[in-house]
């Protein structure tokens, strides 16, 4: 059976992610969503399937210690997927103050809902007006920005310029991966934030050929005064030697045992000594995934790149920890 | 590939969301993803009857108090009774806005629903009897077989409730983890919950003696009792898990291991009600028959290549000699004693 995808809208309250879901509802693409929405807010949604239900998180007693997943959204994909198949993806619209860890280890921790929905990605709407302050006083803000594949800087009528790269600049030093596209009433092409396949290991690289390529340039050492005093960063690395497969699994098992709670989201593609296919990875808190994805072609630099979202990471902890995988 | 024991088959508007077998087992009932449900005598390979249901869909058909009837739960907030011998279903509840995830009727005529972080008991004559908030959204309801109790799980553990008292104040046997389905031991003497964890929990109420049994690949979704309540057959692994009630009961000893399947998970259980009998159905759509005795099980249905055709639904009738089974791709089966006798002799 073909997984339906599903596209996760967080956003603090007031930011637009109603907005947003009304646009995606009605644009003239020709497909049927069905909507969870986790808190029925002012503005109504237009769209004949939706679902209201309270955030549920339980914890898992299968050893790893931060596998929390979202019980609402298990019981109700379950109760979706028993309807005539009438819709082609999945929305959720997650509550301003959601952590999105729970929802996305959801889509990895249940087996019945892994085999039949598959996150496609995460996106954040922000309001350019008042992102600085609600990054300051609000630790899911923050978290918000870091899960995202796709942050909406919305409401930037509102905002200078220079204002606008600056804002740029705060998101990046979160979260350097996740794709920026300015707004204005959350008027963006429906291709930027659905069918991403953003959690998709083959799309990492399709997708992205310049994966973490521009890291440098974005490095955060002189970075902007931060305004807000987020624990939250981004770290990147990079490494011309191949990997010692073994090495790098006790390295990862190791940091996803002591570090799990901190890793927010990671992904790499990698150099692995011996193998003639490039190995991607990535994962959210413990999970990890791995597939070995096309071989290096003849004459492509082979190199390994990873990238890690997380709370308090030492970079040069990690940077030490990666170059000593190397054969 | 041996071929398919199957007496005659239907195929319905897929998925079959819901399956299930009347108290005094003579009808069959499945719920489909349309909303609307057929009905079929449970002793022949008789025509389906039709009914509209639910304006969405059918997330938990039940037999019902009413020994002939059953009873469904829908995402449209409606709670229904189904009649076999009348044309339409009959309204008992509704809570607009709210999805019905689980409905149970027993054998003193109660009936229970659970929406949202709410249970509801109606008593024989359909009032309410009362609401009961709980810690989290039901995971499963079950009555006891006298019908005195009422089981409810949840994140955290199961509550019990009596049906019998003015207002609900339950006993909650606390486990930590989200508990889902819930079985009774057919004394009325051990409650067991299938959990998210891949896992059952059970509890023994005389002494609160408890059990953890472990190891499964999956969620259990289904499990039953043998004939004579001997073994506990349980889904969730490739083969059936059968574990040992009888003497001192399961605590300490290895379960019974039926069938086996290259991969394959059994995802459906029904215990033959006369003999020491379980058919078994898989995620790839094949069904075998197991004796407990340690004979050879038997292939009667092989898999079917098509992804999403797993067995969702299995029941034998009352009499012992119909089995059936539905597949997630629509199909509905009928397999008699004497389609899988005249199958082996070809085999």
């Amino acid at each position: 059976m073909e997984q339906i995808p599903v596209t996760v809208l967080t956003g603090y309250l007031g930011a637009g992610k109603t907005t947003l879901l009304n646009r995606i509802l009605s644009e003239p693409h020709g497909k049927k969503y069905a909507v969870i929405v986790n808190e029925f807010g002012e503005i109504g949604i237009d769209n004949d399937l939706v679902v209201g239900a309270d955030e549920e998180i339980f914890e898992m007693n299968n050893g790893c210690i931060c596998c929390t997943v979202r019980g609402d959204l298990i019981r109700i994909i379950s109760g979706l997927m028993k309807r005539a198949r009438n819709f082609d993806g999945i929305l959720i619209e997650t509550t301003g103050l959601a952590d999105p860890g729970p929802v996305a280890q959801t889509f990895f921790a249940d087996a019945d809902v892994a085999a039949r929905a598959k996150l496609d990605s995460i996106v954040t709407v922000t309001d350019a007006k008042h992102l600085v302050a609600r990054l300051a006083d609000s630790k899911e803000a923050v978290e918000q920005i870091a899960f995202a594949d796709v942050i909406l800087l919305n409401k930037t009528d509102l905002v200078t310029q220079a204002a606008r790269a600056k804002l740029a600049a705060v998101i990046r030093a979160i979260n350097v991966h996740a794709k920026i596209v300015a707004t204005e009433r959350c008027h963006v092409p429906l291709k930027e934030v659905l069918g991403l396949g953003s959690f998709d290991l083959n799309h990492i690289l399709a997708e992205d050929p310049d994966f973490l390529g521009s890291i440098e340039h974005r490095d955060r050492g002189h970075d902007h005064d931060h305004e807000h005093d987020s624990s939250i960063a981004s770290v990147s690395l990079r490494m011309e030697k191949p990997i010692d497969p073994t090495k790098f699994e006790n390295w990862m098992a190791d940091l996803r045992a002591n570090k799990g709670p901190d890793l927010l989201r990671y992904k790499g593609i990698l150099d692995m000594a011996g193998a003639n296919a490039k190995l991607a990875i990535q994962g959210v808190h413990m999970m990890m995934e791995g597939s070995d994805l096309a071989p290096w072609k003849a004459g492509e630099k082979r190199e390994s790149r990873l990238v890690f979202i997380g709370r308090n990471l030492d970079e040069k902890t990690l940077r030490d920890g990666f170059a000593a995988t190397c054969q | 590939m041996p071929a398919s024991a199957i007496e005659k088959q239907w195929n319905f508007v897929p998925p079959i969301a819901a399956f299930a077998i009347n108290r005094r087992g003579d009808w069959i009932a499945a719920a489909l993803g349309d909303g609307s449900l057929r009905l079929l005598p449970a002793n022949e390979a008789g025509q389906p009857k039709e009914m509209k249901l639910h304006d969405g869909v059918s997330l938990s058909l039940v037999p019902d108090a009413d020994d002939h009837a059953f009873l469904s739960g829908g995402d449209d907030g409606k709670l229904f009774i189904i009649d076999p011998a009348l044309d339409a279903p009959t309204l008992l509840a509704e809570q607009k806005g709210k999805w019905i995830d689980h409905a149970a009727g027993t054998v003193n005529g109660f009936r229970a629903y659970a929406a949202g972080k709410n249970v509801y008991l109606l008593d024989a004559e359909g009032q309410e009897k009362f609401t009961a908030p709980i810690a989290s959204s039901a995971g499963g309801l079950a009555f006891s077989p006298n019908g005195k109790r009422l089981a409810v799980s949840h994140y955290n553990g199961v509550s019990l409730f009596w049906t019998n008292a003015k207002e609900a104040a339950p006993t909650t046997l606390a486990w930590k983890g989200s508990h889902l389905g819930l079985l009774w031991h057919p004394d009325g003497k051990i409650i067991l919950s299938g959990m998210q964890e891949n896992s059952l929990h059970g509890w023994r109420l005389a002494d609160m003696n408890e059990m953890q049994m472990q190891g499964y690949r999956s969620k259990v979704h289904s499990m039953g009792f043998t004939a004579k309540a001997r073994y506990l057959a349980t889904s969730g692994a490739e083969q059936t898990i059968c574990w040992p009630f009888f003497g001192s009961g399961p605590w300490g000893k290895t379960p019974l291991m039926l069938g086996g399947s290259d991969g394959q998970l059994v995802t459906r259980v029904a215990s033959h009600p006369k003999d020491e009998l379980v058919a078994a159905g898989y995620d790839d759509g094949r069904i075998i028959l197991a004796p407990l005795n340690g004979r050879m099980e038997m292939l009667i249905h092989p898999p079917v290549a098509k992804n999403g055709s797993g067995v969702t639904g299995l029941a034998w009738n009352g009499a012992g000699d119909c089995l059936f089974a539905a597949l997630e791709s629509g199909y509905l089966m009928l397999f008699t004693i004497e389609s899988v006798r005249k199958s082996t002799l070809h085999a």
